[in-house]
């Protein structure tokens, strides 16, 4: 019957659907880019392996670019600055990488590229990896890759030899995937940083390097240290691993704001659709309710018909919208940059929770709008409504 | 004791904020299998007082008791019940959903309060469409059939939940003189063979005068004929 009544005026179910279906496809949306943009900032933080990160003053959006954003970018400060922050009270392990970007066809026999050197006898974020996937270290000349480095994807194969700022490289392995930014970068040992220079043009000096990594000793709070490093070296910054992707997220909550204001608005627009489209529907078929009634029908039978009906159109609308909704998201996955570097995806499970979310939340809104009218119509007087001509 | 009693009931509206009785202290008792007709000119409270004795308008003042119990005092759910398992409603006007199949429609008021299986159900709504004329209609749309047949389906309608009261408002209006005999002949058949009582709203003083009682309605009030 439900189906029925709904197939009597196709435009009204029409315009209802649709207004349910945009509805639900901005939830969607708003809520797969939300998650997605804080899943990846979690996960690199909590495979960071540090505590603090530490960068040239000004360079934090660089390091978080990479680590977050997968965007290839560099910036130098001098090495001597390790041995300064060791002295630090708190700080337990230091370790630096310096990152080097490949530009195709200047240097490099391959696409352009992050180059991250590292010191394998200090360092504590690649070689826990490295141990695992190579079980031994890298020698002078060798290179592991990223699980999606340009290398990885492009040539399929890493048995291979590379020429990377005029030195030849051989691949000999790939990282498992971190999550990180790290996923698309090269790694070589730092002592190949030597040969690096004098075989290119590569904008570094001997004793430069480009980012510290800190892990503290128990018990020391990452705040006085950040602040102590902070307030006796001014040429560095400090982020705190909890602070990792902060002026990302920062972006994001403006973003957000926009996505919750346009959510607000088109729950407010659908309620309203829902409860007038409901109220004509009830005033239409006063008459048929009332005759229903005096046959026999009970107030739970007029609120059962109506709320069947309401549940199917509520869920037609979600199914279309999350249907829309997801392949907008998958769409602008590829648009938006912010979301293209992203290191991590959305999983199924994640993706079949935000679809339950939109169906819930389209066919709630749905109920919530033809509350009113339906309780007003059941318990209407049915003579009063069959007399109505 | 009588099938149904009413007690001085009144039923006042407001019209343009002034009070009108369209029923005023109408006292009535009707035996199981009685067949009573109820002649009236338009407006004078002929239908309220059916739908006040059905159960589908609350009086403003009296009582109905149907079998000793006053419907009033029930829950919402017993009076459905009630207009469910005791009522037969004929209206005086189309009363068929557009949406449903004549057998669909026939159907409903079994939907409401299920007693019997579905197979049970659908051979009596067939035997009822053939005792009204009517079998070849069973899956079209009152849309599809004309008035009078509509009415016919509707008389059909009535007698799905074997009611012990048949409240007709104006059951034949739309009918032919030789439909309307035959209808009339189906009433008294099921009054005389399954003790069926009829409380009939008419015009037509012919119909009238083959009931078994005959009521008049002026002004609201009742009198005997």
């Amino acid at each position: 019957m439900a189906f029925r009544n709904l197939r009597r005026r196709p435009l009204r179910t029409g315009i209802l659907v649709a207004a349910l279906s945009l509805m639900v496809a901005a939830l969607v949306f708003a809520l797969s880019f939300v998650i997605r943009v804080n899943s990846s900032i979690k996960l690199t933080s909590d495979r960071l392996g540090a505590d603090l990160l530490i960068v040239p003053t000004g360079a934090r959006g660089g390091a978080e670019d990479i680590l977050v954003e997968n965007r290839a970018t560099s910036f130098f400060m001098n090495k001597s600055f390790v041995d300064r922050i060791k002295k630090i009270k708190g700080i337990d392990k230091v370790s630096a990488q310096t990152y080097l970007v490949t530009l195709t066809g200047l240097c490099c026999s391959v696409p352009s590229s992050m180059v991250v050197a590292f010191n394998q006898e200090t360092d504590f974020i690649v070689t826990p990896w490295l141990k695992e996937k190579l079980g031994r270290k890298l020698q002078k000349g060798e290179a592991v890759v990223g699980s999606e480095s340009a290398y990885n994807i492009n040539l399929g194969m890493v048995e291979m030899e590379a020429k990377l700022f005029g030195s030849v490289f051989s691949m000999v392995g790939v990282l498992d995937k971190t999550g990180s930014g790290l996923d698309t970068a090269v790694f070589i040992s730092d002592e190949n940083i030597e040969e690096i220079i004098k075989n290119s043009d590569a904008d570094i000096k001997p004793d430069q390097i480009s980012v510290i990594f800190a892990k503290l000793k128990k018990g020391a709070d990452p705040y006085t240290v950040m602040s102590e490093i902070e307030n006796n070296i001014i040429e560095l910054d400090v982020v705190m691993r909890k602070d990792i992707g902060k002026s990302l997220l920062t972006t994001l909550g403006d973003i957000s704001k926009i996505f919750y204001l346009t959510m607000v608005l088109s729950t407010v627009l659908s309620l309203f659709l829902v409860w007038a489209i409901f109220t004509a529907i009830a005033n239409e078929r006063a008459r048929e309710v009332g005759i229903m009634r005096a046959l026999g029908a009970k107030e739970r039978h007029v609120v059962i018909l109506f709320l069947f009906e309401v549940l199917v159109l509520g869920a037609i609308g979600s199914l279309v919208g999350i249907i829309a909704g997801t392949a907008l998201t998958l769409m602008m996955a590829q648009s938006f940059s912010i979301l293209r570097n992203l290191p991590v995806d959305l999983t199924p499970f994640t993706r079949t929770v935000i679809a339950l979310a939109g169906l819930l939340f389209g066919t709630g809104i749905c109920v919530l709008g033809a509350l009113s009218p339906v309780q007003r119509l059941k318990k209407l007087e049915p003579l009063l409504v069959i007399k109505q001509e | 004791m009588p099938q149904l009693i009413v007690e001085n009931i009144t039923k006042t509206y407001l019209v343009d904020n002034a009070p009108l009785d369209a029923v005023r202290s109408v006292s009535l008792r009707i035996d199981k299998g009685d067949f009573i007709s109820i002649v009236g000119h338009s407006g004078s409270g002929k239908t309220t007082l059916l739908s006040m004795i059905g159960g589908i308008t609350r009086p403003s003042s009296g009582k109905v008791l149907f079998d000793g119990e006053d419907i009033f005092a029930l829950a919402s759910d017993r009076v459905s019940e009630y207009r469910c398992e005791q009522i037969g409603f004929m209206f005086q006007f189309a009363s068929l959903l557009p949406i449903l199949t004549v057998k669909e429609n026939l159907l409903l008021p079994t939907v409401f309060r299920p007693r019997a299986t579905g197979q049970e159900a659908a051979a009596k709504a067939e035997e009822l469409l053939r005792l009204v004329g009517l079998t070849e209609k069973i899956n079209v749309y009152p849309a599809q059939l004309s008035g009078g047949q509509q009415r016919r389906v509707a008389i059909a309608r009535a007698f799905m939940n074997d009611p012990a009261l048949v409240l007709a408002d104006e059951p034949t209006g739309d009918l032919d003189e030789e439909t309307e005999g035959d209808m009339m002949r189906f009433f008294k058949s099921m009054n005389e063979a399954k003790g069926v009582t009829f409380i009939m709203v008419t015009h037509n003083t012919d119909l009238a005068r083959q009931t078994k009682r005959h009521l008049r309605m002026i002004q609201g009030a009742l009198q005997v004929v």
